[in-house]
């Protein structure tokens, strides 16, 4: 097992390299937003939650095409879409934007 | 002359074809969402991501110059998250923490 780990410490896209520091630091946008919701979502911002959806899709396959592949800044952002289509959809719901199913249907 | 200079900036392998292009430069969008926030009220700033923003921005200035080549693009992008981060932190600081006795003082007089 210790072989193993020592193959991570030691490998291109390890702790020794800025490869592995930079989508640690990123983990920091995750988290924060991650406690964004559970605040109410007035306080979501849609500029800033839409350009990280855009922002994390295209890190996604800019992870899986740079070389040496970067499989841990694939996650990071995997994660951050998740995490931002979710404030995305609660701060679309209060726009109004996801729509009143039941109002058409009271109309009628 | 132009012509060349740009066939061989669109046929680059980090060039326009490329993510290696489009992801980076698509970072600069998080600097401009946060410039546009600038209007907004600061009691709708999140202290959790414009810290994670700054730091983010700071950290990842640092490592743009310590990689080899040098990214003066990234470096730019990222001193960009950091400057818009830091002050929107200051914008929402300064209405928590350093304006409450101002405020007070113009609603007592009216």
């Amino acid at each position: 097992m210790s072989s193993a780990f020592k193959a991570f410490l030691n490998s291109p896209v390890g702790p020794k390299t800025t490869h592995f520091w930079g989508p640690v630091s990123n983990w920091g946008i995750i988290l924060a937003s991650v406690a964004d919701t559970q605040k109410p979502p007035e306080m979501i911002s849609g500029n800033m939650t839409g350009v990280l959806c855009v922002y994390s899709a295209l890190f996604v396959r800019f992870a899986w095409m740079v070389r040496p592949r970067n499989y841990f800044l694939m996650v990071t952002h995997s994660c951050n879409e998740c995490v931002q289509l979710y404030q995305l959809s609660r701060w679309a719901r209060l726009q109004g934007f996801l729509g009143k199913k039941k109002e058409p249907e009271a109309q009628e | 002359m132009a012509a060349t200079k740009l066939q061989a900036f669109w046929n680059h392998p980090a060039g326009p074809k490329t993510i290696h292009f489009w992801a980076p430069t698509f970072k600069w969008g998080i600097s401009i969402a946060n410039i546009a926030d600038f209007a907004k009220p600061p009691e709708k700033i999140s202290y959790p991501q414009q810290v994670a923003v700054a730091c983010t921005g700071i950290i990842w200035s640092r490592y743009s110059l310590v990689i080899t080549p040098k990214n003066w693009n990234l470096f730019s992008v990222n001193v960009a998250m950091a400057g818009t981060g830091l002050y929107q932190l200051s914008r929402k600081i300064r209405q928590d923490y350093l304006s409450d006795e101002k405020d007070a003082a113009p609603q007592l007089e009216a």
